[in-house]
């Protein structure tokens, strides 16, 4: 099966580490140009360079993820730089954190409305595409009780319901929009990798759960992810996948 | 990655410079040191009889009156201040029959032995026997309890048993100028715990002479400290190194997220990690800024030291037993004492102490309890230590086993090695 994306001018917003730069990197593969953004300067860089070696276009900007104007700039330079946008992938997360107030206004900032900031900008760009998607990357997190109380699991819960109205509202415009729940996913630098070895009781009881007592792989997370938002599911909308290799216990009627 | 560390000129009152390393070979460290009773005798006469060793806090014995007893294998001092403010410190025997003076710590006006009342003057002269006239010989030509030296220094009382022996600042030398600015003695004991471990009290010393072991028995602290990239600086007879926290070692990748010991002294300091927009290899630096401006609201002040003493861990060995871990709002001091009579046992005694803000209310002083490895927490990083210490010690009796093999990232361990065997001189 053909997944059809070469081609596309593909935004990510946090597609320097873990599944963002999967996905971005798998996006570069398939012949996609593709733009990143997130703090550090350093690792855009080294994603870029990986981007381009697939010999495609590539753009990103060092900001952080709280900086609402940062966010829209790098999306409205992202279609000038390319002459366009078909897919943007919301994948910006301020992980998880205490349940202390700050970290609210810390994961509203940046796992809420980086993603909805971007959309508004991509929008009258994804509007004139032949095969515009969008992708919001929420949490398996969201739809469990998981480790404890605290904004992630709200705000990727949020996510879900904003991304399933988008979805009805952009679909006469010709823009699809799916919302995908990875699972635990370990990869170098990940925070399961430090819980592994700083808080290896909480990590051992997250594994325990996990039938086949292991995480996934962020490539894992990734190909379904490049899936959903290519033409091959072009019939794929208001859908929310969860790729979790069985963790989540609740059955989905 | 690269930590940042403070250039000589950007401060400061401790010094910082990098004492150039010692070359004391390779040759292995015979474990009998750790095994022997012949050895641990020879420790007895030629080293603990003859140096300065910790003996309290000061705020022990804070008013005069206040006493505290101590032991150092089969001697138990006592230590007191006077009416004039100074220290003493003696022998804690009685002169008539050898009983045992005084127990612990409390207030006295004079030192009374419960088996027969010999009574003593807080400044160790006789002050009653009773019944003087049934000794027809008098009392002891001595006068009273024996002396010994004893120093007050920066919050705490050392002692010698030594009449003769070097002076305290010969010993402590270069350390009252390292330690100084720390102003131990503005800080108060929130911790006094005596446990017993079962091995050599050197092997526990060891323990705290090298960070190597971080990867092995503390593997979370790889997210708080670096544990290989430290300056090691010898001295005379003492040493140090210099181990950056509120960071993440360099054998591990960096995170997203802060790491939780990380966020914990950011909050410590009154600084939100929600708030932090940087990298966590950037925490470092910026809680060090952080500390410097707002030190005086948070009521500490941080004058007399560097930027990388508000988040590092300065942590200093005075020979032979004493580990300090020194932070800018804490100090985490562990003594080493050797066991009266078997080579495989020790006393681990735990002193925290911490800076109180200004108008803070001092808290309630702690007694000291006193456990045997495993009947209570300590902590988890002092656990871990604790579990694995009994294992070395068992395994250095192994035939299989001949001596220490030490690295570089070991040369504090060579280096109170040869201090020891300054005292010692053969094995």
């Amino acid at each position: 099966m053909d997944l059809d994306l070469k081609g596309s001018k593909v935004a990510v917003t946090g597609g320097s580490r873990g599944i963002g730069k999967s996905i971005a990197t798998l996006f570069a593969a398939e012949g996609c140009d593709v733009s990143i953004c997130a703090r550090g300067p350093e690792t855009i860089e080294k994603t870029r360079a990986e981007i381009e070696s697939h010999g495609v276009k590539s753009f990103g900007t060092a900001l952080q993820g709280r900086d609402g104007e940062a966010v829209r700039t790098w999306t409205r330079d992202t279609c000038d730089a390319f002459g366009g946008l078909d897919v943007l992938v919301c994948s910006l997360s301020a992980g998880g954190g205490t349940n202390d107030e700050r970290y609210w206004y810390r994961s509203f900032e940046i796992d809420l409305m980086s993603a909805t900031r971007a959309v508004e900008e991509a929008y009258p760009h994804l509007k004139s595409s032949e095969n515009a998607a969008i992708l919001v990357v929420s949490s398996m997190a969201a739809a469990e009780t998981f480790v404890s109380p605290m904004a992630y699991n709200s705000m990727k819960a949020a996510l879900i319901t904003w991304s399933k109205q988008l979805a009805e509202q952009f679909a006469p415009k010709g823009i699809r929009v799916n919302c995908l729940e990875p699972g635990p996913t370990m990869f170098p630098g990940s925070n399961w990798e430090m819980i592994k070895v700083a808080r290896s009781r909480t990590y051992s009881g997250v594994l325990r759960q996990q039938p086949t007592r292991r995480m996934a792989e962020a490539e894992e997370i990734a190909r379904s992810a490049v899936f959903l938002c290519s033409p091959a599911a072009r019939w794929v909308t208001g859908a929310t996948l969860r790729v979790d290799g069985g963790y989540t216990k609740g059955v989905q009627f | 990655m690269t930590i940042q560390r403070i250039k000589p000129g950007d401060y400061t009152k401790t010094p910082i410079d990098k004492t150039e390393d010692p070359d004391f070979g390779t040759d292995m460290i015979p474990k009998t040191r750790y095994t022997s009773r012949e050895f641990m005798q020879k420790e007895w006469d030629r080293l603990w009889t003859k140096v300065w060793n910790w003996g309290c806090a000061s705020e022990d014995v804070a008013e005069p009156g206040d006493y505290i007893v101590t032991s150092l294998g089969k001697e138990e001092i006592l230590i007191t201040r006077q009416p004039d403010g100074t220290i003493k410190a003696f022998y804690n025997v009685c002169q008539h029959r050898g009983n045992r003076l005084m127990m612990g710590q409390g207030n006295a006006t004079t030192f009374r032995c419960n088996y027969h009342h010999w009574e003593y003057r807080l400044n160790g002269e006789f002050e009653n026997i009773p019944d003087i006239e049934s000794f027809p010989q008098g009392a002891p030509p001595c006068g009273g309890l024996t002396e010994v030296r004893s120093r007050e220094w920066n919050g705490f009382v050392f002692f010698c048993l030594d009449p003769d022996g070097e002076s305290f600042e010969d010993f402590i030398h270069p350390l009252e100028e390292h330690l100084g600015p720390y102003h131990f003695d503005r800080m108060v004991k929130v911790t006094d715990w005596t446990v017993e471990w079962e091995c050599n009290w050197k092997t526990s010393v060891d323990a705290f002479n090298e960070s190597y072991h971080v990867q092995g028995i503390h593997p979370e602290l790889l997210y708080f400290i670096e544990d290989k990239h430290l300056q090691i600086d010898t001295y005379d007879k003492h040493n140090r190194y210099l181990i950056p926290f509120a960071t993440i070692s360099h054998r591990v990748n960096e995170t997203t997220e802060i790491p939780h010991l990380i966020k914990h002294a950011m909050k410590e300091a009154g600084m939100d990690p929600a708030d932090f927009d940087g990298r966590v290899s950037e925490v470092r630096g910026a809680l060090q800024k952080f500390k410097r401006e707002h030190g005086a609201e948070m009521g500490i002040d941080y004058s007399d030291l560097n930027d990388e003493q508000l988040t590092d861990d300065y942590h200093y060995m005075i020979f032979p037993n004493i580990t300090m871990n020194t932070h800018a709002e804490d100090l985490m001091l562990f003594r080493q004492r050797p066991h009266e009579t078997d080579p495989d046992r020790m006393y681990f005694d735990v002193q925290m102490f911490k800076l109180l803000k200004k108008g803070e209310e001092k808290p309630r002083k702690p007694k000291n309890e006193r456990f045997k490895h495993g009947e209570r927490s300590m902590g988890l990083v002092i656990d871990q230590d604790a579990a694995n210490l009994p294992g070395v010690q068992r395994g250095m009796h192994s035939e299989a086993y001949e001596g220490l093999w030490l690295g570089d990232q070991e040369l504090r361990i060579r280096h109170f090695h040869k201090v020891l065997m300054d005292y010692v001189q053969e094995d």
